[in-house]
């Protein structure tokens, strides 16, 4: 989609243009008519003139001079006449050598007569009776200086009319960034939105806006509000279906059935499925996933307590560190990336030795998270086999295989990349990569 | 030891009452979450299982009382509401622990046992190491070097009791406050007779009186 700034600058020019050269043209046109008509009194007037200068002499009737224009004197001197009269033609001697060929139709003619020089002439005819004979007088005036000043008009206007178009494009350019800011302030908050960096668009925008603003943040709270009640009904679910478990465990493990290993065994094995069914699917109807534009984590003020709770659930004996870049913050629900990081750094803390480390980055690509211990480790053959559903990475330890599993639906969730390697601390790296959520 | 334990759920707080009590453990049950909030304040105990959706009041609001009363009891969460996220809500409200159900009996035993070690500043062991004994918290019975001494049921609990105050000296009123639960008719001579039974295992100078104050374990062998 073209940019509305674009297509406004385009329009406006293309219009502009058009009506600029319209008017221009049709004023020059005006004025061309009115000149014409103006020309044409004074022409009629000439021919009025040299009517009444036609006298009856002594050799018939003749043309006085003397009451002649000097300007019919003068050879090409722009004003002409020729005088049709009984048979015989009279000419100006400002003709010379040239002809005023007679016209068809009386008064000011359309077209505009060739003369000498390069001039052009606007001729006039008009019918007289005189001395009782019929008398068509043509008077020609040289129309050139008018039309060299018109062309020097229209080229003063053309480039007057260019100036003033680009000015008014640069106001324009000017007036529409100014009044489509708020547009771009809004695309803005979008993407911090996107980014994690804020939860609402701001309410303080034009009058046109607003419906979508406040829509906008209207869906937000709404999805955020359904999100709560889902994890809340859910939890509700949980903790109905995993009390009776609970009991059902305790029951199973009692005295009176140890008499019976083989039935305990199948017991504990069946509730034991079951228990790892409801926590994987409750855990995954848990996730927000992408639903949630608005959602962040921020490191330096999660990490922390995340850090905290392990450190009181593995004890003291471990050295637990984070490193984040300061002020970063993951574009993903909070209680997700605790899920995933809590899980990962609980198995690390239960092999380690003696160290657990996590790191997160910001890269080109996205995001990296890397959770490393220094406890054994896992062979690169069994590697594949552990990320494979299902599969318990720790059986060995007291706790539920669940760890791996739900953290692969979370990295699914979010399209990004669970691997596991070694780590330089000697023990077992897994590296999350997450694409970073495009606007 | 004695427990309280609140949860509103009847068939698991009888199967856990039940439980616990065969691990040598005095219970207190409670179910409403203003009950708790007195209780938990106002008795000696030595460790609280607190489930987090109690009718009355919610569990993590119980413990905030209990923490800003100054109710420095070791505290473990046991809840169906494991995320993470509520996981770090709870222990920042206070506890010390948590437990997401279901669970297996044997993790709870493990888990209480870490807890009241690390509330008297001991290392997690599978035993309980004290002045030179060891003391089996699933076979309930002591041991010194070679030598492997059985108990009965009550002598296990006033030993753990001793062996996890080392050094101390315990009035006769402060044991039956700790040993038994809130429903048990208390009677002092008891526990005389249980430290003398001790005293006759394990040897005259473990434990010693104290004229008007109360006992003192040593652990001392002659």
């Amino acid at each position: 989609m073209k940019s509305i700034q674009r297509r406004l600058s385009l329009g406006l020019a293309g219009v502009l243009l058009a009506i600029g050269l319209v008017l221009a043209q049709g004023s020059l046109w005006l004025f061309d008519r009115s000149l014409r008509s103006y020309l044409q009194d004074g022409l009629q007037d000439e021919t009025q003139t040299l009517l009444s200068a036609l006298v009856r002499g002594p050799v018939g009737v003749q043309l006085d001079e003397q009451r002649l224009s000097a300007a019919f004197q003068r050879p090409y001197s722009g004003l002409y006449f020729r005088i049709d009269f009984a048979g015989q033609t009279w000419r100006s001697r400002s003709l010379w050598d040239r002809e005023l060929s007679p016209m068809a139709e009386p008064g000011l003619q359309q077209a505009l007569g060739e003369g000498p020089q390069g001039q052009l002439w606007l001729i006039y005819r008009a019918d007289y009776q005189r001395f009782g004979q019929q008398i068509t007088i043509h008077v020609a005036r040289d129309y050139t200086p008018v039309l060299d000043s018109f062309r020097r008009v229209q080229r003063i206007v053309l480039g007057l009319g260019l100036a003033a178009l680009v000015l008014i494009l640069l106001f324009q350019r000017l007036i529409v960034s100014r009044s489509l800011r708020p547009l771009e302030r809004v695309r803005q908050q979008i993407m911090q939105l996107q980014q994690g960096q804020r939860s609402q668009l701001d309410q303080q925008v034009p009058q046109e806006l607003e419906p979508l603003v406040a829509q906008i943040n209207h869906l937000l709270t709404h999805t955020e509000a359904t999100l709560k009640r889902s994890r809340n009904a859910l939890g509700n679910l949980g903790h109905a279906l995993k009390t009776p478990l609970a009991v059902l465990v305790s029951l199973a493990s009692r005295e009176e059935l140890r008499q019976l290993p083989e039935l305990q065994a199948s017991l504990h094995s069946q509730l034991q499925q079951i228990e790892q069914r409801v926590a994987r699917e409750l855990g995954r109807a848990r996730l927000a996933g992408e639903a949630l534009p608005g959602a962040h984590f921020d490191c330096a003020v999660e990490l922390p307590e995340l850090f905290a709770t392990l450190r009181m659930i593995h004890g003291h004996h471990l050295q637990l560190d984070w490193r984040a870049a300061a002020g970063l913050r993951l574009p993903w629900d909070r209680e997700d990336l605790l899920e995933l990081l809590g899980n990962l750094l609980d198995n690390a803390c239960k092999w380690a030795d003696s160290q657990v480390r996590l790191e997160l980055e910001r890269v080109a690509a996205g995001y990296l998270i890397r959770i490393e211990d220094d406890g054994p480790g896992i062979d690169a053959e069994q590697r594949e086999e552990v990320l494979d559903r299902g599969s318990r990475l720790d059986e060995q330890v007291a706790g539920h295989g669940l760890g791996l599993g739900i953290v692969r639906d979370i990295v699914d969730a979010w399209g990004g990349q669970l691997q596991l390697g070694e780590s330089a601390l000697g023990g077992l790296a897994v590296s999350i990569e997450l694409p970073a959520r495009s606007p | 030891m004695r427990l309280l334990l609140v949860e509103d759920h009847v068939p698991l707080a009888d199967e856990l009452v039940a439980d616990l009590t065969r691990q040598g453990y005095a219970i207190d049950w409670l179910a409403d979450g203003r009950d708790a909030a007195y209780q938990g304040a106002s008795e000696p105990y030595d460790l609280i299982i607190l489930d987090l959706g109690l009718p009355g009041k919610p569990g993590l609001q119980v413990l905030q009382e209990w923490r800003a009363g100054g109710v420095t009891t070791p505290v473990l969460i046991l809840t169906a509401r494991g995320s993470w996220a509520e996981r770090i809500e709870g222990l920042k409200a206070g506890a010390d622990d948590y437990l997401s159900k279901p669970f297996h009996p044997e993790e709870l035993h493990l888990r209480i046992q870490a807890l009241l070690r690390r509330a008297h500043g001991l290392a997690n062991q599978p035993q309980l190491h004290a002045a030179g004994w060891q003391l089996d918290e699933r076979q309930q019975c002591v041991s010194r070097g070679n030598q492997k001494i059985e108990l009965t049921a009550a002598e296990f609990r006033l030993l753990r009791y001793f062996m996890l105050h080392v050094g101390q000296i315990l009035s006769k009123s402060h044991l039956a406050e700790h040993l038994y639960d809130g429903e048990s008719e208390r009677d002092s001579n008891v526990i005389e007779v249980h430290v003398n039974h001790l005293r006759r295992k394990l040897g005259r100078e473990v434990i010693e009186t104290r004229r008007g104050q109360g006992y003192r374990f040593s652990g001392a062998v002659a």
